[in-house]
């Protein structure tokens, strides 16, 4: 008879291990399994769920389930405007962008509190969650509507809290009916209306100087040291030459920005060494992954590393103003100038300003934090001197208006080949007490000051205006 | 009396309310009949035990009844369209159930055969090797006037009848040993052949049916039962490394092994090609968090592969949830340890092992399925008992469950019988 009762037991020990199982994947791990890309349970849940909708800053409606005949039909009202930020989702495609990485909200699964936790154990929810986004219609369609016929993208920051007031990429397309149109929008090859431009890699050009600034100022750099620019410099055999080789003459730290001197970044940032300018590249963020509700991919320095070790001084020298190997998304561009526009400090970005409820409780509210500290209180005021001369005496006159005082940086990045250049622009405004960042980037748009600064200039301008 | 009544009434109940919370909208009309014959079954069935007085393990078939409704609502749950013959299967099983309860007088009559049921056992398999067709990479379902059946749900019941005829007759053999070899002493060839040649057969053949959640629970019946026998650690020692050694050979030589247990070890990294069914499984049973989402709410339903069948319980871990599927453990655990008291209670030595080997098989099949669709084995295709849809295993399991009760009654009437053998000349 002991060898039954051994056997039993051993039986209800398997049971036991059986339900230790089940703690494991319905209890621990249930979220992570939630999250695999391969599990449809979210799109799935659609047809039971009414999902929340989408609100800009100002209540204006970007995306909402409504009943049309009898069917649950998702209604973009403007939906290009907000692609391909806004996403989609669809049974057959799938899901991207924020109507993605808000789903859990959305569609009332993510558990926001203990109360509402305890809640849903009773009751599946059938109408999902609001949100509301950080972005700013206005600005949204002003910018979407300034680079129509282009192919770019607009990044608008608040630099104070890391809000994202406007983030577009165009060519875009109309999430209306995507299942059916899908084919043809990804047949669009050349205008490439899926890919969102404000988070793909480019070189950033003389943008890059403010980064590089850094540098040149921890190096010691005076900012009153007088250099003189020949319109062209030879730095360890290699030749540095000045945009159309113009000749600066004797130019300052705020005068070499101002007009986009090539040589002066070159010279002093090769003499501040490489082991300067990559901490200082770093601590802008490069290399580092940014925290965001949508994935931006990282900026880096060389194409071998995103931050390598050391840099050789050819390298090093074409880095300062943006070409050689570095790469960086819009996104980060004016992340980049919100950290100048903030003091030094670069707010972590987000889209999403809170949730609500389906009875319009706020259930969740975004708090601004602080991502990474780049610059002192100091260099962020040297820099910034130096980028208002660049808007009232430099190549970024085009950005200025005239009533506020405008921070802003040009570049005109070659993206190698006999092709126009890459038009970038970076500004932000006040100058002495700043509201918002922005970044424009244009596709071989030619030069940052003629055709990326206008774009910005509108934005800026209407950004001020009503607040 | 009462108790027997209301506890049957709150079985059905909970079916009742299940099937009308699945809104069985376009197959009501028969489904609904069938639904009131297996009713009738029960409620007669309970009313028999009452004036027959069955006198044997009194929570055994209440809570099979339970599992049985519980996976005829899953069924209607998944798959309307089919669950008519899951309905047909659960009365014709119930009514055999009686049959074999009250029909057999001696179930000791079973062991008359002996080698006869092992012949039947390795007939049947040599039949669906050579003629069966494959289904879900398994040759294991035979086509009979129209209906597929499973050979090898039946192949449980004889195989367990002949361990038991065998291991009654060779115990004394089998626990002392005649034939010493070192420390050990062994039984004979001519007591141990026709067991190890019974083993290699149905094993063997099971393997070529690419069979493997079968051929394991058959391996583990085996074992466990020459354990409970003889009570040898010995031939526990043993089982292992030859489990191991044709576990490896079996794992070099055929590539789907080596596909199972790779999807096994990491599911994730082809979660929409061969690790699909697992992971669909996972998501499943993640999904129902510690309430489940309620019954018809679920999405494995529909998502996962199989799911009236094999990834039966992923379902039910879903839409019950946490808490619904450890009530489904306790019912399965409470069936297999009342099985064990059974055999331990047993008058007779076939009867104990018999009972003692029904608890096993129950045990191995639920555990090994239900660790398979929890990631905790490698997933070897096996229905839950009473649950997965398909007539064999229903019909067989419920004559393995007639047999485990009547050697419960009859020892339970013996008993008594015995006790009152003074009184009989009183009266």
């Amino acid at each position: 008879m002991r060898g039954i009762r051994q056997v039993a037991l051993g039986m209800a020990f398997s049971f036991f291990v059986l339900s230790l199982g089940l703690v494991y994947w319905q209890v621990v791990k249930a979220d992570t399994l939630l999250n695999n890309p391969a599990n449809r349970r979210m799109i799935l849940m659609e047809n039971r769920v009414t999902r929340g909708g989408i609100f800009d800053r100002n209540g204006e409606v970007i995306a909402k389930t409504q009943l049309l005949n009898g069917k649950k039909v998702r209604v973009y009202s403007n939906g290009e405007m907000y692609e391909p930020a806004l996403g989609y989702s669809t049974v057959k495609l799938g899901a991207s962008g924020l109507e993605g990485s808000l789903a859990d909200w959305m569609l009332g699964l993510k558990k926001a509190n203990p109360t509402q936790s305890v809640q849903q154990l009773f009751a599946l929810p059938r109408t999902g969650d609001d949100v509301v986004l950080t972005l700013d219609s206005r600005l949204q369609r002003l910018a979407y509507n300034a680079l129509k016929g282009k192919m770019g993208a607009v990044v608008a920051i608040d630099p104070r809290t890391g809000e994202v007031l406007a983030l577009v990429s165009q060519p875009s397309f109309d999430p209306t009916d995507l299942d059916q149109n899908w084919n043809e929008i990804v047949n669009r090859e050349i205008e490439r209306p899926l890919e969102q431009r404000y988070a793909s890699l480019y070189p950033p050009g003389s943008t890059m100087k403010v980064v590089t600034s850094a540098a040149v100022l921890r190096s010691g750099v005076n900012t009153t040291d007088l250099y003189e620019c020949r319109g062209s410099t030879i730095i360890n055999g290699q030749v540095i030459r000045e945009q159309n080789d113009k000749a600066h003459g004797w130019v300052n730290y705020n005068m070499a920005l101002a007009e986009s001197c090539n040589t002066y970044f070159a010279t002093f940032g090769v003499q501040a060494g490489s082991e300067k300018f990559l901490s200082a590249v770093k601590g802008f963020g490069f290399g580092q992954p940014i925290p965001f509700e949508l994935n931006v991919p990282t900026s880096s320095v060389t194409k071998a590393a995103k931050i390598p070790t050391t840099l050789n001084t050819n390298l090093l020298a074409a880095s300062t103003f943006g070409q050689g190997e570095i790469l960086v998304t819009p996104f980060h561009m004016a992340l980049i100038t919100a950290g100048i526009a903030n003091q030094g400090v670069i707010m972590a970005p987000h889209l999403v300003d809170r949730v609500l409820d389906p009875s319009q409780n706020v259930i969740f509210e975004q708090k601004p934090k602080p991502w990474l500290t780049a610059l002192s209180k100091t260099e962020a005021e040297q820099i910034t001197s130096a980028m208002v001369t660049a808007v009232t005496d430099g190549t970024a006159a085009p950005g200025a208006l005239s009533n506020v005082q405008v921070a802003g940086k040009t570049g005109s990045a070659e993206p190698g080949g006999d092709v126009p250049t890459h038009a970038w622009y970076i500004a932000f405004a006040p100058a002495e007490k700043p509201r918002i960042a922005i970044a424009v980037m244009v596709e071989n748009g030619g030069t940052g000051g003629g055709t990326a600064a206008p774009i910005a200039r509108q934005i800026i301008q209407e950004a001020l205006i009503r607040k | 009396m009462i108790l027997r009544l209301t506890s049957r009434v709150l079985i059905l109940g909970m079916m009742w309310l299940g099937l009308n919370l699945l809104k069985w909208d376009g197959a009501m009309g028969p489904l609904f009949w069938q639904a009131l014959i297996f009713t009738v079954i029960v409620l007669v069935g309970s009313l028999m035990e009452q004036i027959f007085h069955y006198q044997g393990d009194p929570f055994i078939l209440p809570v099979v009844q339970a599992i049985m409704a519980l996976g005829l609502v899953f069924v209607v749950r998944i798959n309307p369209g089919v669950a008519l013959h899951q309905f047909w299967w659960a009365n014709l099983g119930m009514l055999m159930f009686y049959v074999v309860l009250w029909a057999i007088r001696d179930y000791r009559s079973f062991g008359r055969f002996r080698y006869i049921w092992g012949l039947l056992a390795v007939t049947l398999l040599l039949v669906t090797l050579l003629v069966g067709s494959e289904v879900g990479g398994a040759t294991s379902s035979l086509k009979f006037l129209g209906f597929g059946f499973q050979p090898e749900e039946f192949v449980k019941l004889t195989l367990l009848l002949f361990m038991a005829t065998y291991l009654e007759e060779n115990e004394e053999l089998l626990r002392i040993g005649t034939v010493q070899l070192g420390r050990f002493s062994l039984p004979d060839w001519r007591t141990l052949g026709p067991f190890i040649i019974m083993v290699a057969f149905v094993l063997g053949i099971l393997a070529a049916q690419k069979s493997l959640g079968t051929a394991l629970v058959f391996y583990l019946l085996f074992v466990l039962m020459l354990y409970v026998v003889t009570e040898r650690t010995l031939y526990l020692g043993i089982s292992l490394p030859i489990f191991f050694l044709t576990g490896t050979v079996g794992y070099l030589l055929f590539r789907h092994v080596r596909v199972r247990v790779a999807v096994w070890m990491d599911p994730w990294q082809d979660p929409t090609g061969m690790g699909y069914q697992i992971a669909q499984s996972l998501f499943a049973i993640g999904g129902g968090n510690i309430l489940g989402t309620g019954l018809g709410n679920g999405i494995g339903a529909s998502t996962v592969p199989v799911a009236i069948s094999d990834f039966i319980f992923s379902v039910i871990a879903e839409e019950l949830g946490f808490a619904g599927a450890m009530a489904v453990l306790m019912l399965f655990l409470i069936v297999v340890m009342r099985a064990f008291a059974v055999s331990l209670k047993a008058k007779d030595r076939f009867g104990q092992i018999l009972a003692a080997g029904i608890g096993i098989l129950l045990g191995t099949e639920t555990l090994i399925i239900l660790a398979g669709v929890t990631k905790l084995l490698p997933l070897t295709g096996l229905p839950l008992p009473w649950v997965s849809y398909g007539g064999s295993s229903l019909i067989v399991h419920f004559i393995l469950l007639g047999v485990l009760l009547n050697i419960s009654n009859a020892t339970a009437v013996s008993s008594h019988s015995t006790k009152n053998k003074g009184r009989e000349y009183a009266t």
